[in-house]
């Protein structure tokens, strides 16, 4: 069935012929990277973004002659189903185990949900092969409560280049009650992995701040309909709406909600940040949407122009912030190789997983290290709100989306 | 809003819904009544009909919700828009039945309605590979009316939804009861074989019955995207499987009973969701579904046929 076709796919530029010939006259002087990321279902648009910042720098080094004289192959894997229509745990359980499978992979980037990345995290452990997420935060996976489930064989395996919901949401809940100056909010969620995460970790912090938690739903991410929790949602009145989950869903709150309730605060995470929202909410449904990013707004910072023109020169559409974080996570994976392959040491899954727990790799938002558990260690939640600026495209993240600020820090 | 504006504007979202679901209801019980054949392609017949409505929308240069058209011209294009939705969709069902099933009739068991659930699925596939899997911004040329009565909303879109359903079920049931087609199909409905004997073409009344069945669907799918601006390659599963609970609930076979169950399903969604949460709504339609099949098989509306196993 197509719903579970799986893509590999070679780097253009060494065709397979090609990459059997570099393989058969220097055996050892390739490696390959992993990618694993929904291409398939709501997000397919955000996940292509992503991947696209990946493959910059890839191909980027390649040029260069690679890290370290390695030339990188990818190995492209959709995580995404056509019967979940969005990410699929049990596809990136599967994709999990062939990168495993395959001793050439020597390091992964992704995934972009937390809900794979909780099926991969216990694979890729016992396999110690490193990936890098450069955007999901649910918080469980790299905690070391959880270290048993996400981390049986003991090493931190999930890296990530952007923070944790334990800072989203919360830093989220700080904003909305200094800045909007809400008393009263009702949340929802998609039932997945990382909109349930973001939405508890918002609600327990909410509760803290002396804003009234009128109430927490679950939606089916599948069904179209949510007019009906919209219109209890409107009978109760809250100052503000706070949504925790991915695009799927995140269209139809974000487009039913300004048909119900055009005046209502409306805030989520970084799952309605992103492309998806703005094509399939549209505007003027999305107007006015407050949504959160779990690193700094790299896209605004001076350095990132010359990444910025160069994306776009080479995909023709313009980057968002979480292509930024992908680049940046092939930057520490790239670097990891080098420094392996400098020290003389063979260039296999345990060195550059090592090499990128030492990592003191500089990219475009700084200097990148991980803690023990993998966790970048800084924790920036950026605050955007869609203005729309006709003079851009509607979908357009980098001029849609306007940055406000950061999200206070619960001290 | 007090808790009777609440009430009031759930029961309108339930009866839109209704509206929709039994469109779609009208769909299952037509085949089923004439062939007893369950038509899982119909699920996506919907979904793919969403998107010629929102062709047929584009056509005339809409897209999104900012375009916002009045009088004569709203009238026009929505005539448009529903006569090339509703022929194409017909046309699709007529296909399905023409290529996929005809060459299957006589063959007793599940061997159709195991066809019919591939054929859902190379649907599903076509529009996922050629459009898509995002999600799409349905356009709406209807100016944002709405009425307030009594603290609910009334919107134009919804007054517009049950207008339509209102008309298609009228002219569905005469077409039925009064027209001499209409008479050939429920004279093959309860029994084929007579039917045939007495000079009937059952294969012109099965193929009116997978056209209008279908039709009706395109006509769900478009009223599906007017009132939620939005459309995927994902639709079909979530509001066929209602809809069908809601045949059944009506008793399948049965034309009013689809209309019935419909709107009854509509509401309990609607009211479901106030009373209890939205999470519970899918357990308690299926509930329905469940409890209609043990202790009154035949719904509300249907009739056991004697003339039947």
């Amino acid at each position: 069935m197509l719903s579970r076709r799986t893509l590999i796919v070679q780097l253009p530029a060494f065709g397979l012929a090609g990459a059997y010939a570099v393989r058969a006259f220097a055996a050892d002087k390739t490696v390959t990277i992993g990618i694993n990321l929904p291409f398939t279902g709501a997000d397919a648009h955000d996940a292509q973004l992503i991947k696209e910042g990946a493959l910059l720098a890839i191909d980027d080094a390649n040029a260069k002659g690679g890290p370290g004289g390695y030339k990188i192959n990818v190995m492209l894997l959709d995580d995404g189903s056509a019967t979940a229509g969005q990410y699929d745990p049990a596809q990136a359980a599967t994709n999990a185990r062939k990168m495993v499978a395959d001793d050439s992979v020597v390091a992964a980037i992704g995934p972009q949900m937390s809900g794979s990345g909780k099926a991969m995290a216990p694979i890729l452990s016992q396999g110690n092969l490193a990936t890098i997420t450069p955007s999901s935060t649910n918080p469980d996976i790299t905690n070391p409560k959880f270290a048993g489930t996400y981390m049986p064989a003991g090493k931190a395996i999930y890296f990530r280049t952007v923070t944790t919901d334990a800072f989203q949401g919360p830093n989220m809940a700080n904003y909305m009650a200094d800045t909007l100056k809400i008393k009263s909010v009702y949340i929802l969620d998609d039932s997945g992995a990382y909109g349930v995460g973001i939405a508890t970790a918002y609600e327990e912090q909410a509760k803290k701040r002396g804003i009234n938690v009128m109430g927490h739903d679950q939606l089916d991410p599948k069904e179209a309909d949510y007019t009906t929790i919209l219109t209890k949602i409107k009978s109760m009145n809250p100052d503000a709406l706070y949504y925790g989950g991915v695009g799927q869903a995140g269209v139809k709150v974000v487009k039913q909600s300004f048909d119900i309730m055009p005046k209502m605060i409306r805030a989520g995470g970084d799952g309605v940040y992103g492309a998806e929202i703005l094509k399939g909410a549209g505007f003027p449904a999305a107007e006015g949407l407050y949504a959160t990013i779990a690193a700094p707004d790299l896209l605004a910072n001076p350095d990132s122009e010359s990444f910025i023109k160069a994306f776009a020169a080479k995909y023709g559409e313009q980057p968002e912030n979480y292509s930024i974080t992908a680049y940046d996570a092939a930057l520490v994976i790239i670097d990891a190789i080098e420094n392996v392959a400098k020290s003389g040491k063979p260039v296999d899954r345990n060195s550059v997983r090592d090499a990128i727990q030492a990592s003191q790799a500089k990219t475009l938002q700084g200097t990148v290290s991980f803690d023990q558990n993998g966790d970048i260690t800084s924790r920036v939640v950026s605050v955007f709100q869609i203005t729309r600026d006709p003079k851009f495209p509607d979908d357009d993240v980098l001029h849609q989306y306007k940055y406000i600020g950061v999200a206070p820090t619960t001290s | 809003m007090g808790w009777e504006a609440v009430y009031l504007q759930q029961v309108i979202n339930g009866l839109s819904l209704g509206a929709m679901y039994a469109l779609l209801a009208l769909g299952f019980t037509l085949v089923y009544g004439i062939l007893e054949l369950i038509n899982f392609a119909h699920f996506n017949v919907f979904m793919v009909s969403s998107f010629i409505g929102m062709m047929a929308l584009e056509f005339f240069g809409l897209s999104g919700q900012s375009h916002i058209l009045t009088g004569l011209a709203l009238a026009g294009v929505m005539a448009f828009a529903f006569v090339a939705t509703m022929l194409v969709a017909g046309l699709l069902g007529v296909a399905i039945e023409r290529f996929a099933l005809r060459p299957l009739r006589g063959i007793p068991g599940t061997v159709g309605m195991i066809t019919t659930i591939g054929i859902s699925y190379i649907l599903f596939n076509l529009v996922l590979l050629t459009k898509g899997a995002g999600s799409f911004n349905f356009p709406n040329p209807m100016p944002r009316v709405a009425w307030t009565i009594a603290g609910a909303t009334l919107d134009l879109r919804e007054v517009l939804i049950w207008g339509v359903a209102l008309v298609l079920m009228t002219g569905l049931h005469l077409f039925v009861n009064k027209t001499r087609i209409g008479k050939a199909m429920r004279a093959t409905a309860q029994d084929s074989e007579a039917a045939r004997m007495m000079g009937v073409d059952v294969d012109r009344v099965i193929v009116m019955a997978f056209f209008l069945g279908s039709a009706l669907a395109g006509a769900a799918a478009l009223i599906f995207g007017l009132y939620y601006n939005y459309t995927s390659f994902i639709i079909g599963y979530t509001a066929g499987l209602r809809a069908f609970t809601a045949a059944v609930l009506g008793g399948i076979g049965s034309v009013t009973g689809a209309m019935v169950g419909g709107i009854i399903i509509g509401l309990i969604e609607a009211l479901g969701g106030q009373l209890i949460a939205v999470r519970w709504t899918d357990v308690i339609i299926f509930s329905i579904l469940v409890l209609v099949l043990v202790f009154a098989p035949t719904g509300l509306m249907g009739r056991a046929n004697p003339t039947k196993s």
